[in-house]
């Protein structure tokens, strides 16, 4: 089997090899490899200025790279740009919304835009409404929309000709905790059949849909590697009245106690934080809280980044 | 020859949303029919004297080409207007990347865009000319000279809209993409002012005026070397902005 991990992978939908650019005399990204596959999708980490944005617009083919190449399917995005691009759907970090048009002709246009074949615009249209969960503004002028229904229909832009390869920069920007919150679950769907890049600063979007993660500093690709299994069974648990022993519950593999009232804890393998929340009741200390441990990615992030991640 | 038509359409729904459009077209036509009447008017107090004289001028001459050539003047303004935000409204508003990541190529981008503005021009210019037309219900007009005269001003508003899309790309600003297709039409409109003052008028500077190859069509003269002259000018600024778009790729700013 295939080393998911490496960077350089077989039969990969998108791949960057060696990949640099140089803007204003600067090097903003500098020698990348990087493979993606259908299936799989990819958090691109790194604080401001670290050449996230500056990498998805080089693997949209929006921006050519100064070094290097990045490949579709095996063909150069540079060489052979009207048939790849065809097969990208990217959301850059402002949505580029025709304002004057309602959400369904902007949609339509971006459709044949990708050359979905004009018989399949209303429904590939309509699919892409459904996902993006936009039937209450399809008749709307998107100049009047608000800010998350507008990055709504942006991720709805990039995903409306079910491209191969999504690219989707900050897709969460401007959405609030509850769209926030379907937006995880849209590219997770899309992550089961397409190859999805996603750029963010939200950690727990990156452990909650992402299947690795990438992590770039000062243009350099710092880390690579699946996102850390142990952030997907590792929670914190706060409790009304102080627990005893939280590895005496039901599931629970392993647990610190960091005060009288919180654990740091890690389930068996296939455990579930319904059962973990079961468990807690059932030992009559009362659930106060429950939430994802993100600690190893955020201490992976900030031991690369962490100087200036501080700083800002 | 789709894709292409796909983005000009979608230029003419997106113009058509603008009340910006609709005011320029409105404020357009408030002027032409001023002029017109007002050309109408002399028309008809010249009109009794102009019996007597063998070869007299018509309505045609003496009504429709002013208009049209007035009509030309005004292009110089109006068509930077309409290409400015072409590239250079998409640039400022952060839409050209659902353009630039298509499958398109920089040239059918460029060229759908030059179509969907030209197609709006046109369509302005076409209703002004209904109105020396209109002169065919008490008259009867010069036709001939008529549709040379369009096809001279078709040409011209072709040219000048593709420099006006040659500067929309360069510029990042629309304001600027405006000024700066003014000032170039401008500049190829006078280019040979002074050679004609100083009484010449058939040398290469007299060539490059846009002037020049229009002049002969208000006349009824089609002549082919005019016909190539605003196509030239026409394809060389859009396969420069097309450069533009390239360049926008490789060295963005």
């Amino acid at each position: 089997m295939p080393d998911r991990n490496n960077p350089l992978m077989d039969n990969p939908a998108l791949e960057l090899v060696h990949v640099g650019r140089r803007l204003a005399g600067r090097l903003v990204v500098d020698a990348l490899d990087l493979g993606l596959r259908r299936g799989e999708v990819l958090g691109l980490l790194g604080v401001n200025g670290a050449g996230k944005s500056t990498t998805l617009r080089m693997m949209a083919g929006v921006l050519a790279p100064s070094s290097g190449s990045v490949r579709l399917d095996g063909e150069d995005l540079h060489e052979h740009p009207a048939r790849a691009r065809r097969h990208i759907g990217y959301l850059p970090e402002v949505p580029p919304l025709h304002a004057e048009l309602t959400t369904l002709e902007y949609l339509r246009f971006c459709a044949r835009l990708h050359a979905v074949p004009r018989g399949g615009v209303a429904a590939a249209v309509e699919r892409a409404v459904e996902r993006c969960d936009l039937g209450e503004v399809r008749s709307r002028v998107i100049g009047t929309l608000s800010k998350g229904w507008r990055q709504r229909i942006g991720i709805a832009q990039a995903i409306v000709h079910e491209p191969a390869v999504i690219i989707l920069d900050e897709p969460a920007s401007g959405l609030d905790p509850v769209q926030a919150l379907k937006l995880r679950g849209l590219v997770r769907g899309l992550g089961r059949d397409h190859a999805v890049v996603v750029s963010t600063h939200v950690l727990p979007d990156v452990a909650a849909c992402c299947d690795r993660v990438a992590i770039l500093h000062r243009g350099v690709l710092r880390h690579l590697a699946p996102v850390p299994a142990a952030a997907l069974g590792r929670y914190i648990v706060a409790t009304a009245r102080p627990l005893a022993d939280a590895t005496a519950l039901a599931g629970v593999a392993s647990a610190e106690r960091l005060d009288a009232r919180r654990w740091r804890v890690a389930l068996r393998g296939g455990g579930t934080a319904e059962v973990l929340a079961a468990a807690v009741v059932a030992s009559g200390a009362g659930l106060a809280g429950l939430a994802a441990d993100e600690t190893p990615l955020e201490t992976t992030f900030l031991g690369i980044a962490g100087g200036e991640a501080a700083a800002a | 020859m789709s894709d292409l038509l796909l983005v000009a359409r979608h230029e003419w729904r997106r113009l058509a949303m603008q009340p910006f459009a609709w005011s320029l077209a409105a404020l357009l036509m408030a002027l032409m029919a001023w002029q017109f009447l007002l050309g109408l008017q002399g028309f008809l107090d010249v009109a009794p004297r102009l019996g007597g004289l063998a070869d007299a001028p018509g309505a045609t001459d003496l009504i429709a080409i002013p208009l049209l050539r007035s009509l030309s003047n005004l292009l110089l303004l109006l068509v930077p207007l309409v290409t400015m935000r072409s590239f250079a409204g998409e640039r400022r508003a952060g839409t050209l990347p659902l353009l630039l990541a298509s499958g398109l190529g920089n040239g059918r981008i460029v060229l759908g865009k030059f179509t969907g503005a030209l197609g709006y021009v046109l369509a302005l210019v076409a209703l002004v000319l209904l109105m020396p037309l209109a002169l065919g219900l008490g008259s009867t007009p010069d036709y001939g000279k008529l549709a040379a005269a369009f096809a001279g001003v078709a040409l011209f508003a072709a040219a000048l809209t593709a420099i006006g899309v040659l500067c929309s790309a360069w510029a990042a600003q629309p304001a600027l993409a405006a000024a700066a297709a003014l000032a170039a039409g401008t500049l190829l409109a006078i280019v040979d002012a002074g050679a004609r003052l100083e009484g010449i008028h058939n040398d290469s500077i007299n060539y490059l005026a846009l002037g020049t190859h229009l002049e002969p069509f208000f006349r009824g003269i089609v002549a082919s070397v005019d016909i190539v002259y605003f196509l030239l000018v026409t394809g060389v600024a859009l396969v420069l902005a097309a450069r533009r778009l390239d360049a926008l790729r490789t060295r963005p700013d």
